[in-house]
């Protein structure tokens, strides 16, 4: 769906554009930011990636040896290895291990302010908490990992060396940092108040961790130190933000200085609602003058923050100068396909842009031919030399690309909508593995299984065969979907603890149609029984509504803290269960993992409506 | 002298809750009583489905203070409608004569003692001390008097709901009816405000100490 509506769009002509685009709707505060920075496990921070070639630029950014970090890994080929991702770190510690692309199974989990009730496959999820050794959860709530790990599943084993740490985490009120939205715009946030209780910030947290196991030293190699809670040490917010602006080229995060962004939050009245532009002032603390720039300069904002880009509001805009905050299309998959250009056709360029046709990314030896190496300051030619736009530390190429020459690092190439190295080049309608549909699923068949994919065996046709088989459909005759409610965020742990919202949703509940509740005898408001395939019986409260059609039911997933119809309660350490509790959603979904992403299947499984006894 | 309205604008709420959950934090009220509520009609028929943001609307000619057998209420010069927790009996009569739904009656907590009426108050606080912690006690913080509008109006994502000036928040909500060509009906204004002039303030009954 996410690649036909950017494809509908490009054929459209509405990418490029203020107003069009494809600005997808995230699901909480700052996931941006956190994407940019690298939590995914095939890559570097900023979308580097994992090449040999990634690691040095970051190691030469951090300030720490590429040796010493080499050695840290098993070997070069797992450093360089996609990991395995978390929608599937159940399997990682269950899996048989000759199934799985690794030495060894995953033993130790460390959950850092994730809901582990947002994912699926609830009943093996609890088979791996009992199986692991060591369960680390740092959070500013104990969290639903804590109470489904704590509790008791009559007949599950549990392993009896496992180890369970609560490390307390301030909450984002209780410390300052950069904060990336949607539209890639940064903001500051200041410290409201000091971490409460026995909390300390992630990054306290982080660099103690390192100080146990050694090398806190490599950590914090280009940090400056501050006296945090307890006048305890924790890197300075504002050199971490830094440390990324000096390495972050390849996505323009490198111009978003703490200086810069400090002075937009302070004269947030100079810039248009509309256009985000500022008309003109300079800020009464640093003298900084805002002229042009675009609000929390949304990357990418390219080159040094002296260069004082503007920040790019809409992406491949050709209707502006790149240093006006235009654009165009990326040359990201070579320059020609089949014999087919995939550069930029002729008189397809940003505004004022010296190059009028198509041009590859720039590297020292494009710049070289072009005769345009002596635009560079020497200090600029000592660290460009034999880099490229990306990987050049001096920020020169950019400089000389944007502001001299009025071209676009990155290159100018068509988009692309074919993606030729993608299981489906183009999207294509495939049925969920389970499903009510088995004259569909022999229209729109899914995926051969695969093998290693991510380090995990991946099913696909394997699973959807057998539910066709064994007529799934007509035990669990209601597509079953789940989402979010505005009341509560993500897992809910956080929210459900905040009287203001729990109010506001006491209960967790399924939406069913008329038509489906009248046929089960189900009354508006009732207890039912919530069944899937997997075996998972889930109670939750009927509410009968027009909101789904009669073949589908729908469950928030923001719930947790009732396990199949029990309160788990006393599997919280005392005092700190939410106000609000109730059954995942995610006790009962299914297996299915996206083919590419390997996202989890949260959107479709099959399920079975009844009343619960009283 | 300002007379202060909500309008709430059909068309644009989301029915996200931002207003109530706005004012339950800005004044502190209690599980269970609600001064402000989105209220969604024909939920979940598409193209009909409308919400809208409910409280205390401070009508000009305001049911609750006509059956008050204690005489409560009182108006201030800017047309909200107040009343004094010392004086209520708690008897119940402004919630059946208020066609909104405002008044609530809780059982128990800081607002409810002694079962006492609880309502929106357009952030305007009660007869105590503006600013007092009295005055936040009973009737919570009182926003108008620090020169700020209602929280909920001002929290509103979409700006569906609008309080202030009457006039101000009339034109705002004719311009866009204008401009959108449909939407054009105000939701219990004309019960709220009719037609009646701009009321007279009433002043706050005299404690009796």
């Amino acid at each position: 769906m996410v690649r036909a509506s950017c494809i509908l769009q490009l054929a459209l002509g509405n990418v490029g554009k203020s107003g069009g685009g494809t600005n997808i709707f995230r699901g909480h505060d700052n996931v941006q930011g956190a994407t940019d920075v690298g939590p995914n496990p095939d890559s570097l921070p900023a979308y580097y990636g994992l090449a040999t070639g990634s690691w040095k630029h970051w190691c030469a950014v951090w300030g720490v040896d590429y040796e010493w970090v080499k050695k840290q890994y098993a070997s070069q080929e797992m450093m360089e290895k996609s990991g395995a991702t978390v929608s599937r770190w159940v399997d990682a510690v269950l899996e048989k291990n000759e199934l799985i692309d690794q030495d060894n199974n995953v033993k130790a989990m460390v959950f850092w302010g994730h809901a582990p009730n947002s994912q699926t496959r609830g009943l093996d999820m609890k088979k791996a908490f009992d199986k692991l050794d060591l369960l680390v959860v740092i959070d500013p709530y104990p969290s639903a990992t804590a109470a489904m790990a704590a509790m008791k599943v009559d007949g599950q084993e549990l392993n009896p060396n496992r180890a369970v740490y609560l490390l307390p985490a301030a909450t984002q009120f209780e410390t300052s940092g950069s904060v990336t939205a949607s539209n890639r715009s940064l903001q500051w946030r200041e410290k409201v108040i000091e971490p409460l209780f026995e909390s300390r910030t992630d990054h306290m947290i982080m660099y103690q961790l390192a100080e146990k196991l050694g090398f806190q030293k490599e950590l914090v190699a280009r940090l400056k130190l501050v006296k945090g809670k307890g006048g305890m040490m924790e890197p300075e917010t504002e050199s971490m933000l830094e440390e990324i602006n000096r390495g972050s080229w390849a996505i323009g995060y490198t111009g978003q200085s703490p200086t810069r962004l400090k002075a937009h939050m302070r004269n947030m009245h100079l810039f248009d609602v509309k256009t985000l532009r500022c008309k003109g002032g300079k800020d009464a603390v640093t003298g900084y003058d805002m002229t042009g720039d675009y609000f929390g300069l949304p990357w990418p904002c390219f080159g040094t923050p002296e260069l004082k880009h503007p920040g790019t509001p809409n992406l491949y805009d050709n209707s502006k100068h790149v240093m006006d905050g235009g654009g165009n299309f990326r040359a990201n998959f070579g320059v020609e396909r089949d014999g087919v250009s995939l550069l930029a056709a002729d008189g397809s360029h940003s505004l004022g842009a010296d190059i009028t046709t198509g041009y590859p990314e720039f590297d020292h030896i494009l710049l070289k031919k072009l005769g345009w190496w002596d635009d560079l300051t020497d200090a600029e030619k000592k660290l460009a030399e034999g880099k490229n736009w990306k990987t050049d530390l001096s920020g020169g190429i950019q400089r000389v690309c944007m502001k001299v020459h009025g071209v676009h690092p990155f290159g100018n190439a068509k988009a692309r909508a074919v993606v030729w190295n993608f299981p489906d080049p183009i999207p294509l309608h495939r049925e969920p593995l389970y499903g009510t549909r088995p004259d569909l699923v022999a229209k729109y068949p899914t995926h051969d299984d695969k093998k290693g994919f991510w380090r995990m065996p991946t099913l696909y046709k394997s699973v959807q065969d057998k539910n066709v088989e064994q007529k799934l459909y007509e035990k669990f005759p209601i597509i079953l979907t789940s989402g979010r409610l505005v009341e509560y965020e993500g897992g809910g742990e956080e929210t459900r603890s905040n009287p203001w919202l729990a109010e506001l949703q006491q209960e967790n509940f399924v939406e069913i149609n008329p038509k489906a509740a009248n046929d089960r005898g189900i009354r508006n408001g009732e207890y039912v029984i919530v069944s899937t395939p997997t075996g998972a019986r889930i109670k939750v409260r009927a509410m009968v509504t027009m909101r789904v059609a009669a073949d589908t039911a729908f469950i928030p997933f923001h719930f947790s803290g009732w396990w199949q119809g029990k309160d788990m309660i006393d599997s919280y350490p005392e005092g700190a269960a939410p106000i609000v509790r109730g059954e995942a959603v995610n006790t009962a979904t299914t297996y299915g993992y996206d083919s590419v992403t390997m996202m989890q299947e949260t959107k479709t499984t099959i399920c079975n409506i009844e009343k619960a006894a009283a | 002298m300002a007379r202060m309205k909500f309008i709430c604008d059909a068309e644009r709420c989301i029915e996200c809750n931002g207003c109530v959950t706005a004012c339950k934090n800005e004044h502190e009220v209690p599980w269970g009583v609600n001064r402000r509520r989105v209220v969604t009609v024909n939920d979940g028929l598409v193209g009909q489905e409308k919400s809208i943001s409910v409280a205390c609307m401070h009508c000009s000619d305001a049911p609750c203070m006509a059956v008050c057998p204690v005489d409560c209420f009182y108006r201030t010069d800017e047309g909200v409608v107040l009343h004094d927790k010392d004086i209520c009996i708690g008897c119940g009569y402004c919630s059946y004569a208020c066609p909104f739904g405002a008044p609530q009656f809780p059982s128990n907590g800081a607002f409810g003692l002694r079962g006492k009426m609880d309502k929106c108050t357009f952030c305007a606080g009660g007869p105590e001390e503006n600013g007092s912690k009295a005055e936040f006690d009973k009737y919570g913080r009182n926003r108008l008097a620090e020169g700020k509008l209602p929280a909920c109006a001002e929290m509103c994502s979409t700006k569906a709901l609008l309080g202030g000036d009457g006039d101000t928040v009339a034109d705002i909500f004719r311009s866009r009816v204008l401009r959108r060509g449909k939407g054009s009906e105000v939701w219990g204004w004309g019960t709220a405000y009719g037609n009646l002039p701009n009321p007279k303030p009433i002043p706050a009954p005299e404690k009796k100490s």
